[in-house]
């Protein structure tokens, strides 16, 4: 088990490099630069040539890169070119908000799409099963802004039983976040839940279709053993592998979550650094981002090995 | 001539004016209020015109609906507004979340009236010379700002200079560029400064008012830090600033300024701005209580507001635009028939209800509109003519019809003003290819000379959009003459500029009258850019809610805004 995670945490060290290449490189081709979006349209193109040559913007890529990566190993990761504000606090914060948020929602999506799932398999073909399928994967193909604007709508503006931002006011104590967390989560929940659920129902199909579960059920085994035993163990393996991939998109991409509940995390920060060129703040957003999916990847890897001997023992 | 004298002579000029019926009454207060005279001295000129001295005033009108109540001293307003897209520095400030924020804190010399018609700030009176080549400003006195250092005319003659300095990357320079340059600023002693123009120009203060957002006055030490030691004389001072997300103001306790009763401003103790770049959640916060004011609203995504019995919409009299320009450099624009045959398709009422619920003002592709701005000369109005269009187009050669592509930013509601000139134009057989981008892609890419590349000043025809400008001098400034640094059209009428230049040069109204009617005539005979209508502006706020000041554009003074007790 320890050669796996060692292997697996050496091999996130080349993975990062290359992510932080490759969003320089792209930051290249994005339209605009950065002294234009300091500037704005209004400014002459030798104002922007001045600033940018204060802000080092116009020097190459590749130096910029090396002072920038310089400075992100040594804990220096600089100030934000547009909002002058330094570069790591922001991105910390943004992660924990956008961690608070995932680990929220991940509470309620993962039990709940899980015991779904495999309810329906159990229950192969059955109303329940069709009906779980349905529902779930109804929910599924609903946009997070029209959800989301629907459930704002009914909670916040006509019943106020909920609050229509994500974060308390300032003074609030930590518990309360909670609270305010709820409603950008149903959504949320309502894309994941049909596919993890699927997945759950799907192995639990499969592994019931096993000659070790015939044995069991033939060996006279009571059913909850058998289900809990033998079924869920193994029929989790696929969903943990999914709910892990998961979790980088429930981090960095929940744009639409957070501009709607007005939420400060790092999906608006990566996409209002993009769109405006600021490319230390891209770079140290979506590193970080990078390092959770892989951290996510890895727990999901490691979960699937207690789970299933073979991974462990390298099999 | 003495300066007195000839303000003397300007009163009896405006005086005579209105008596022979060449300018209107709310005209003679906008140009009484441009030379400088005091709201009592213009109420005496209208009062020596004779008739009654109501209708027409500048002051702020009361809130719709019933009377204003009386203030309310205290609490906390919660304001939503969009984040700055940058750093809050008031010399490079462009966006609305900027703009807004910054005049909280800071001042304007001249400020605005919801009627765009300027009223004292910092300075408490204006003055030019017989050609407006040079404008003397008398600043009010006891004025500090928020570090404790006196406000005085070396940081008035230091801000406009750092304005015009194109290395300070100054949004300030494109409008200011070519009146003003470095060293005309001159502070003649504490109280008193001077503008030594480069060219005569009738509208200046309007250059150094609220309309002018970054002429905000800082102290001559500035060093280009303010979101660190955020600074001015405003009514406010900031206690907390969290990019794209929230600002704290509380009363500034040596604020000089105090209502028409004598109370201290500002009323409120503090103003909670949440920062909010969707405008469905900034709706949805205004409709669940969340948020008290939200200080510009835009009409589409946000009908729903109209109709939410504890929110209420205002409407003022705005004057921003979609400009659609032909850059009569590049094929097929050079030919002014087809400039024309396209404004002639144009329902531009049905483009009103479309985009607005006809709310706006229309326009007939010139700036001089006296709906929008009075006393100008009414132009020919131009109702959709698909014969005239198609003449237009025979008379160019393409009476089989006329293939053109319009750029248009994903922004606002630009892509459907497009939709709509696209759909209007096909029956005359112009057919419109819209190439839709983002808003960074159309004003990426270098800006000037002969290598101009960024799209909304190279695309053949392109829809760009302006923000209220409060006269149309301030306009055709910016975009029509042959040096206008943000000319889409690129438009080179030499009888344009040099009636243009004539126009700015005097302060005789009969004159300007008559050069304003030439001058409009030109632009919608010239057709170098549509005007379809005048964008009215919104502001949403509770009921509950009076006081809020301002045109209802960027600018928005809540000094005097107060929650009113139930």
């Amino acid at each position: 088990m320890l050669r796996l995670i060692g292997r697996r945490l050496l091999l996130m060290v080349p993975t990062l490099i290359l992510v932080s290449i490759l969003i320089f490189a792209l930051a290249e081709v994005l339209p605009g630069d950065v002294g234009r979006s300091i500037l704005g349209p209004y400014a002459t193109d030798e104002q922007v040539r001045i600033l940018n040559k204060e802000l080092g913007a116009d020097k190459p890529l590749y130096e910029r890169y090396a002072r920038w990566a310089g400075g992100f190993v040594t804990g220096d990761w600089g100030d934000s070119l547009l909002l002058k504000v330094p570069v790591f606090p922001t991105v910390m914060k943004a992660l924990g908000n956008s961690l608070l948020l995932a680990g929220f929602a991940l509470l309620i999506i993962v039990p709940v799409s899980i015991v779904l799932g495999v309810f329906a398999g159990l229950r192969r073909d059955s109303v329940l099963d069709r009906g779980i399928t349905i529902s779930t994967l109804s929910m599924t193909v609903i946009p997070e802004f029209v959800s989301g604007v629907v459930l704002l709508y009914i909670f916040a503006v006509w019943l106020k039983w909920l609050p229509v931002t994500a974060m308390p006011p300032d003074g609030s104590p930590f518990v309360s976040r909670f609270y305010y967390l709820i409603l950008p989560a149903i959504p949320l929940m309502f894309l994941e839940l049909g596919y993890i659920a699927r997945m759950a129902r799907v192995g639990t199909v499969q592994v019931l279709a096993m000659p070790y579960i015939r044995t069991a059920v033939l060996k006279g085994l009571p059913r909850r053993r058998v289900i809990f035993g033998h079924v869920l163990r193994n029929a989790m393996v696929p969903t943990v592998t999914v709910i892990g991939s998961q979790v980088g998109w429930l981090i960095g991409g929940l744009v639409v979550i957070e501009t709607l509940f007005v939420y400060p995390g790092i999906g608006k920060l990566m996409v209002d650094a993009a769109q405006t060129h600021d490319v230390v703040m891209l770079e140290a957003s979506v590193l970080m981002v990078a390092v959770i999916y892989m951290a996510a990847n890895l727990i999901a890897d490691i979960v699937v090995a207690l789970l299933n001997p073979r991974i462990r023992m390298g099999g | 001539m003495s300066d007195e004298q000839y303000r003397r002579d300007y009163a009896h000029h405006l005086i005579e004016q209105v008596n022979k019926g060449h300018m209107t009454r709310r005209q003679l207060l906008v140009r009484a209020s441009v030379f400088g005279f005091s709201a009592t001295a213009a109420g005496s000129l209208l009062a020596a015109c004779g008739g009654s001295t109501s209708g027409g005033g500048s002051a702020s009108p009361a809130p719709s609906g019933t009377g204003m109540p009386a203030p309310v001293m205290g609490g906390t307003l919660k304001a939503v507004l969009p984040p700055s897209i940058t750093d809050l520095d008031p010399v490079t400030i462009y966006d609305q979340g900027g703009i807004v924020l910054i005049s909280q804190f800071c001042e304007y010399l001249i400020d605005l009236d919801d009627k765009n018609g300027l009223k004292p700030k910092l300075a408490e009176s204006w003055s030019p010379n017989t050609d407006a080549s040079v404008w003397t400003f008398k600043l009010r006195q006891g004025v500090v700002f928020s570090d404790g250092s006196a406000f005085e005319a070396a940081d008035v003659a230091a801000t406009m200079d750092r304005l015009v300095d194109p290395k300070s990357g100054s949004a300030a320079l494109s409008a200011l560029g070519g009146i003003l340059s470095p060293g005309g600023t001159v502070a003649t002693d504490a109280a008193t400064v001077t503008f030594n123009l480069d060219k005569p120009f009738a509208d200046f203060p309007f250059m150094v008012s609220a309309s002018s957002y970054n002429t905000v006055m800082l102290p001559r030490t500035y060093k280009g830090d303010w979101a660190k030691n955020p600074v001015g004389t405003g009514p406010w001072t900031m206690k907390e600033y969290v990019a794209k997300q929230k600002c704290t103001a509380v009363k500034n306790p040596t604020y000089w300024g105090k209502d028409a009763a004598g109370n201290q401003l500002p009323y409120m103790d503090q103003i909670d701005w949440v920062l909010v770049q969707d405008e469905s959640a900034a709706n949805l916060q205004l409709q669940s209580g969340a948020i008290d004011l939200q200080p510009q609203t835009v009409f589409q995504g946000s009908q729903a507001l109209f109709a939410d019995p504890n929110l209420r919409v205002d409407i003022y009299p705005g004057t921003g635009i979609r400009e659609v320009a032909f850059n009569v450099n590049k094929d097929p624009w050079q030919d002014a028939n087809l400039r024309q045959a396209v404004a002639w398709c144009l329902d531009r009422e049905a483009i009103n209800k479309a985009l607005y619920d006809g709310r706006s003002n229309l326009g007939y592709d010139t700036f001089w509109e006296p709906t929008v701005y009075p006393g100008s000369p009414t132009p020919a109005p131009r109702a959709q003519d698909y014969d005239k269009a198609k003449q237009l187009l025979s008379d160019a050669g393409k009476s089989g019809g006329l293939e053109i592509t319009l750029t248009v930013a994903k922004y606002l509601e630009n892509p459907q003003l497009a939709q709509l000139i696209q759909a209007q134009c096909a029956p005359a057989g112009i057919n419109v290819k819209l190439d839709q981008i983002s808003y960074e892609a159309i004003y990426a890419g270098t800006q000037s000379g002969p290598n101009t590349d960024t799209p909304w000043l190279s695309a053949p025809m392109v829809i760009v959009e302006w923000g209220s400008r409060p006269t149309p001098g301030v306009f055709a400034q910016a975009m029509l003459l042959p040096d206008s640094a943000w000319s889409s059209s690129h438009w080179n009428n030499k009888d344009f500029a040099t009636t243009f230049n004539q126009y700015m040069a005097t302060s005789d109204e009969a004159t300007r009258t008559t050069l304003g009617t030439k001058l409009s005539q030109i632009q919608q005979d010239d057709t170098p850019i549509l005007v379809p209508f005048f964008i009215t502006q919104l502001r949403t706020q509770k009921k509950t809610v009076y006081g809020v000041q301002g045109p209802g554009s960027f600018y928005c003074d809540v000094s005097q805004a107060f929650v009113a007790t139930a």
